[in-house]
């Protein structure tokens, strides 16, 4: 989930800036201490007020900021701290490099650290790509700060004057002197600080003298990804623990035991007993715990045990019930929140020579993290350790500790690699049963779901419908638009105090809604953003890699080419023709320079590399999408064409290729962001053709792999994917590729057999269907 | 039903009135001292051992691996259950007291010791092919077994079955004593592997349907039927499979436990494979490949390898490439293609094909269902080769979809009825 | 119930429940927990080893039907983590998340036993099940065709010798 803490800081169409308020965010305007601890040197942000400690004295304490800091060993070992969840993205590389560049460390000696959240640290953001984005600056300036320590310090080692030295790989070196890092660590005295004004002051290298970032490197979690040695939330293990399988009740919410029997489970050897969880947070209202030595037993104890439940309110509740809903809501002109002010659309469309519209719906998606979640959890001295890949541990810690009736400053997340992410894990409710269960027992309880459990513990990507109209003038110019959408809402839900207010002083949660705030030029524009209630009361709605622009956008890319044809043009050039960068489309420095312009620019590009325009064999055709990525804020500028041959008889969809172009500024580590890009693409395609699953009985339908289908190798198109060259503030890449291939697919099977698909999945019935019609 | 037990029954009548007039009544033989250590060579005995496998002994002799040969085997049959008899040298429960000429009576007439006729669950019909030799040699095993003390329970043949007396009609009607006479047409090798097929190791016990009086039905004989809750497949040209026995291909089945174009021994046949045909010479194995190829028009491995490319072939293009399949084709390729895919042109017995097994092809799907619910073990097929049970894995339903997938993708042959109810019922056996 | 088999060329005896899964007993019992669960329904692959070198679901395979057999797991795949697919997995830089790649690696090992040069078609129809929720397919791809390609270009005796593992 990239972006995802920067976003909450500055949603989509909220005006202010609140990142002054949250504290722990804005790193850039820290300091930067080098001092002693334990064998080697410490590099550190420090925190507001600390400027004045001594060095030593922060680094000891561990007062410094968590962060990000970095460690020199005496043998030359460089140690970067990462507090980021890794979850594949490899963000702890990125952050690495972008410290060694400055640094002029030999790159085969930098290792990554994963830290754990302790209270001493405070608040643990974790984030992916955001980090880069966000980071890129002050971990310049530290590792420039750092590299200007080495170099006056190896100087006075060498007896000669700073400015007759350079550092190069890990070493000093003055004419034919040098003496290493690990030296001068070992050596001499590297203690000092460098207030915000000195960092700001601070040289930092030409982007041409750029040694690590945007050149080929491996990153460094890999290895341990290839031979069994990376430890996940699963493999954890403590002394004395006993394994617990969740009983979970028929509904997410309002369920109660009535009781349980447990009298067939008692001949199954390592059966211990089954608890009842009474949670005070309401994250796991009517779960049971089956409690046995191992898994296995647990397990083997659980298809033995009769629980009688008291079901919630939604135990009849239908994906059907949901969009129903959804479309009630729609035409309810009062509900929901107006993103920004939207004066002259109702007039706009008054005027209309002619008004389009059009309905989407997109269904229920999985996580489905090919780790099912998990934690381990135990008290140790006063303190409750919580084991566990997480991605938000600040979100959780809170609850857990009002779980187990602690200070927050008494639960510790230890931080493990995550076996996905894909935002399943910014939601640690999987942890609070695991705490709940351990306190009850007096051990530690490692809980495992089985991937049944996961799949219907899950906080599914809420279905959705939309309702979107275009007022065209009498030449087909679009001169109005309304975007309406609504689905089940994850910030409402799990984190209401960071929804901003629309226009009509309405909170909205921006992730059900970004992308709906395009860079299109279309006259007046009204967003208006609705939670779906019953799906909120039916379902914990996630965050779901790309979240709301993968859904949002399915929508709304369907719906521009739609408009194009329904007004007889081109698809790009209909929309090249709106994306004008003017007025707020313009952009603004930094992150948004050029505006609309570059969105046309990826659009472009993209027709002259996929073939676009060439005349297809029967039943194939090409179909275009092109979005800002996720936020107006930060637009990672992204265009694709997708290539589908459809078979009249069968329905069948094949995606024979998809061709990209993105746009995201500099790109610090080339490889690892064409595999996000490779990743992110194919799940956008895998949500549109393979994916998805239903509400029934409260409870989503599919289980497990038997039901639920994404991707598969051999479903994997051709994929060609281009970078822009830029030297543009580094944008995120995690996700704004998910974004277009969805639309892009469905509308390559209009331009194949001439039938909209304005569902996802698209399944061979509803080609075949739509073929009939 | 009715009208066929009426006609067994009048059947039986007419030969009990026969049964007591000729040859009712059979002397019982003296009883001798278990022959004493020494009296056989040891080369004599490892003889016999190889016969003993030839003839299968152990499949319905030994139950416990502990106590082989101490009888006791339940089998089912229409008329009642029959256990397999103690056939070690203990005295009391055993033969221990049989002379060789008991013995060999017992093997080739089918009257034990006392005089008392056997039910042909015991294959005497095929054994009294066996020449003398072998009897001598198999006598000379089996007594210098390590005698076990072990009753085997009572039948429990219901009226009028259990009347030892009535099997002398039995016989009137469906048994000819009289050794093996070797067909000069054919090579040595094939009457090697005839003597053993219809002789010694009795293959249309199990692969030629019986009719109602329990004995083989030659007008169908070779055509495959189900025996113990397995189907043991056609031998003959009557076998749906897309490739013909060739002479390789039944050599590297029997000897290895699998053929790339056929599949794997599981279950009983297994058993036949391994325990039974485990320690025969090549030349035995080698005869029976040759008899088992002549009863198919086949020409050889060249053709049995193109078959089985077009095979092959024609079931890929069936396949869908992309995970927009139904249910059957989706678990067929999540679950089981990452082993059962082949290169048409070079198929892998360690990855049995299901466009040429089999099991697939068979009338009835009773091997197909039980391989997917119990899987194979290491000691099955190929040993050291295993294919995990996808019982707990797959629900009835999804195990019905996945062979209804295959038998209309992998073959030309009629789609099985109620597969999910029969996927259920096997799961209660 | 216990059990012998051979693990990663050490003979092991884990005493366990026999119907307990061989993927538990691995990670559980016997602290390798590089073999990943992720289904337990034999439908993705995470759970991936070699038994008697062929490719097999530990998830749905009972310890008691392995007695006696050579079980292979990530960790044993090469003593230093340098099989010409591992090698090819870092030099593609193919794991995202990483969960299922042991998986992979364990399936992708097995099959190019039986497909030394393997077609794109061989692949999808041998790894496809394997899951890679992050979707690193194309990568995958790459890294067998490349680990096949230095395996075969490797003289014999080295092949021998790095296939060894894999084949025990
Ligand atoms: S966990 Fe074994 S195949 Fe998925
Ligand atoms: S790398 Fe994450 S599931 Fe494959």
């Amino acid at each position: 989930m990239s972006k995802f803490y920067r976003y909450l800081n500055r949603p989509e169409g909220s005006s202010q800036d609140v990142s002054e308020d949250t504290g722990g965010l804005a790193v850039s305007r820290r300091g930067f201490l080098i001092g002693a601890a334990g064998a080697g040197f410490t590099l550190a942000f420090f925190r507001s007020g600390l400027s004045f400690a001594q060095p030593e004295d922060v680094v000891r304490e561990g007062t410094f900021e968590p962060t990000i800091w970095y460690h020199i060993h005496p043998d030359g070992r460089i140690v970067v701290n990462i507090a980021e969840a890794e979850m594949g993205q490899h963000v702890g590389t990125a952050l690495a490099r972008i410290v060694a560049d400055e640094l002029e460390a030999n790159w085969s000696k930098v290792e990554l650290h994963h830290v754990d959240s302790d209270p001493k640290w405070g608040l643990m953001v974790t984030g992916g790509s955001w980090s880069v984005w966000q980071n890129f600056t002050p971990l310049s300036q530290a590792g420039a700060a750092g590299r200007q320590a080495l170099i006056e310090e190896g100087a006075r080692l060498l007896g000669v004057s700073p400015d007759q030295c350079q550092a190069r790989n890990s070493e000093v070196i003055a004419g034919n002197q040098s003496i290493s890092y690990g030296e001068i660590v070992q050596r001499g005295d590297l203690s000092r600080t460098y207030t915000e004004e000195e960092l700001k002051q601070m040289p930092v290298k030409p982007a041409t003298q750029r040694r690590l970032i945007g050149r080929e490197s491996k990153a460094l979690d890999i290895p341990g990804k290839t031979d069994g040695a990376s430890r996940y939330g699963l493999d954890a293990k403590v002394e004395g623990m006993v394994y617990g399988r969740p009983l979970i009740p028929p509904t997410r919410y309002g369920a109660t035991i009535n009781s349980i029997d447990d009298s067939d489970a008692q001949s199954v050897k390592g059966y211990q007993q089954t608890i009842t969880l009474d949670d005070p947070t309401g994250t796991v209202p009517g779960w049971a715990v089956v409690i046995a030595d191992s898994f296995h037993a647990a397990s083997q104890a659980a298809a033995r045990i009769r629980v009688d439940w008291s079901a919630g309110d939604t135990a009849d509740v239908s994906e059907q019930d949901i969009l129903d809903h959804g479309v009630e809501l729609i035409e309810t002109p009062d509900k929901g929140s107006i993103m920004f002010p939207d004066e002259g659309v109702d007039d706009a469309f008054d005027g209309a020579g002619d008004v389009f519209q059009q309905d989407y719906i997109t269904h229920t998606v999985l996580h489905f993290q090919m780790e099912p979640v998990n934690a381990l959890a135990y008290e140790k001295d006063g303190t409750w350790e919580i084991h566990t890949g997480n991605q938000w541990q600040s979100l959780i810690i809170p609850v857990l500790a009002k779980a187990l009736g602690v200070k927050e400053d008494k639960v510790v997340m230890r931080t493990y690699m995550l076996g996905g992410g894909f935002g399943r894990r910014l939601n640690g409710d999987y942890a609070v049963p695991a705490a709940l269960a351990s306190k009850q027992l007096g051990k530690p309880v490692k809980l495992v779901f089985t991937r049944e459990d996961d799949t219907r513990f899950d906080s599914p990507r809420s279905a959705s419908y939309q309702r979107l109209r275009m007022a065209f003038d009498g030449e087909g110019n679009p001169v109005g638009m309304e975007h309406h959408a609504t689905a089940g809402w994850p910030t409402e839900v799990m984190a209401p105090f960071f929804m901003p207010k629309g226009a009509n002083d309405q909170p909205f949660d921006p992730f059900s809604i970004q992308g709906a705030a395009h860079w299109y030029s279309v006259g007046p524009h009204r967003v208006r953003a609705i939670s779906n209630d019953l799906a909120n009361a039916t379902f914990r709605p996630g965050w779901l890699r790309s979240v709301g622009s993968g859904w949002v956008n399915f929508a709304l890319e369907s719906f521009m080419d739609e408009a194009a044809h329904h007004a007889g043009k081109d698809p790009i050039d209909f929309r090249l023709a709106l994306l004008k960068a003017e007025g707020r489309n313009a952009g603004e420095a930094p992150n948004s320079v050029g505006g609309a312009s570059r969105q046309a620019n990826v659009l472009r590009r993209v027709r002259e590399i996929s073939g676009w325009g060439e005349n297809m064999p029967e039943g194939t055709g090409l179909g275009v999408a092109t979005t800002y990525g996720q936020e107006r804020n930060m637009p990672t500028w992204t265009a694709c064409v997708a290539r589908v041959h459809v078979d009249r008889n069968t329905g069948r969809v094949k995606l024979e290729k998809m061709t990209l172009v993105t746009d995201a500024g500099t790109v610090v580590h080339p490889d690892g962001a064409r595999a996000q890009v490779e990743g992110a693409a194919l799940w956008g395609a895998s949500m549109a053709l393979h994916e998805g699953t239903r509400f029934e009985n409260g409870e989503p339908v599919a289980r497990n792999l038997n039901t639920y289908t994404p991707m598969r190798i051999g479903d994997v198109p051709e994929l060609e994917i281009e970078f822009v060259d830029s030297t543009e503030t580094a944008v995120g890449l995690g996700e704004p590729a998910t974004t277009v291939t969805g639309p892009a697919i469905a509308n390559a099977i209009f331009a194949a057999v001439g039938v909209r698909l304005r569902e996802i999945p698209i399944t061979p019935e509803a080609v075949l269907n739509a073929l009939k019609a | 039903m009715i009208k066929k037990i009426l006609v067994g029954l009048i059947g039986l009548g007419v030969i009990v009135l026969a049964a007591f007039l000729v040859i009712a009544w059979k002397p019982s033989i003296d009883s001798v001292d278990p022959p004493s250590e020494g009296e056989f060579s040891q080369e004599q005995i490892d003889r016999g051992e190889i016969i003993a496998g030839l003839g299968n002994c152990q499949t319905c002799h030994t139950t416990d691996q502990e106590q082989p040969y101490a009888g006791g085997l339940a089998m089912p049959t229409p008329f009642g259950t029959i256990y397999s008899t103690n056939i070690t040298p203990d005295p009391e429960t055993g033969i221990g007291q049989w002379s060789e000429e008991a013995f060999s009576r017992a093997m080739r007439e089918g009257v034990s010791r006392s005089g008392a006729h056997l039910f042909p669950a015991f294959p005497y019909t095929h054994f009294t092919k066996m020449t003398d030799g072998d009897v001598a040699d198999l006598y000379a095993y089996m007594m210098t077994r390590e005698p076990i003390q072990a009753e085997a329970p009572e039948n429990t043949l219901e009226f009028p079955f259990n009347i030892r007396l009535l099997q002398a009609g039995w016989k009137i009607l469906f048994f000819d004593e009289g050794r093996y006479q070797a067909d000069s047409s054919k090579s040595d090798t094939w009457n090697r592997g005839a003597y053993i097929a219809e002789g010694l190791g009795h293959c249309s016990a199990c692969h030629t349907p019986r009719n109602q009086f329990g004995a083989e039905d030659e007008s169908q004989a070779w055509e495959g039927t189900v025996i113990n809750n397995w189907y043991a497949p056609a031998l003959n040209g009557s076998n749906r499979s897309p490739v013909a026995w060739s002479e390789d291909d039944a050599y590297a089945y029997l000897r290895s436990g699998g053929s790339p174009h056929h599949g794997v021994a599981v279950g009983s046949m297994a058993d036949v494979v391994h325990a039974g045909l485990g320690l025969a010479p090549d030349d035995d194995i080698r005869g029976l490949a040759t008899w088992l190829a002549g009863l198919n028009p086949s020409d050889g491995a060249d053709l049995a390898a193109q078959q089985a490319a077009e095979a092959i072939n024609a079931a890929s293009n069936k396949r869908t490439p992309s995970s927009l399949m139904g249910e059957g084709e989706r678990i067929f390729a999540y679950a089981c293609a990452s082993c059962h895919y082949n290169d048409p042109d070079s198929p892998n017995a360690l990855r049995p094909d299901m466009a040429l097994n089999s099991a697939v092809f068979a009338p009835d799907p009773v091997n197909l269902i039980r391989v997917t619910l119990e899987g194979v073990s290491l000691e099955e097929g190929i040993p050291g080769a295993m294919m995990p049970a996808f019982g707990e894995a797959l629900t009835d339903r999804e195990v019905a979809s996945l062979l209804a997938f295959l038998r209309s993708s992998q073959t030309d042959q009629p789609a099985w009825s109620d597969l999910e109810e029969q996927v259920r019922n096997q799961r209660q056996q | 119930m216990a059990t012998e088999f051979e693990l990663n060329g050490q003979a092991v005896t884990v005493d366990l429940e026999g119907d307990t899964p061989l993927l538990w007993a691995l990670r559980d019992e016997l602290d390798l927990t590089g073999t990943k669960y992720g289904c337990g329904i034999g439908m993705c692959g995470a759970c991936t080893v070699l038994i008697n070198g062929r490719a097999t679901r530990s998830c749905i395979t009972p310890v008691e039907d392995i007695a006696g057999a050579t079980v292979t797991t990530i960790e044993g795949l090469d003593p230093n983590g340098q099989h010409p697919l591992q090698k090819a997995w870092v030099e593609t830089q193919t794991p995202q998340c990483g969960y299922c790649q042991s998986g992979q690696i364990m399936q992708a090992a097995a099959m190019l036993k039986d497909f030394p040069e393997p077609t794109d078609e061989q692949i999808n129809q041998a790894m496809g099940g394997n899951l890679c929720r992050c979707m690193a397919y194309v990568r995958i791809r790459k890294a067998i065709k490349m680990a096949a390609a230095e395996m075969n270009g490797a003289g014999d005796s080295q092949a021998e010798t790095t296939g060894a593992a894999a084949n025990e």
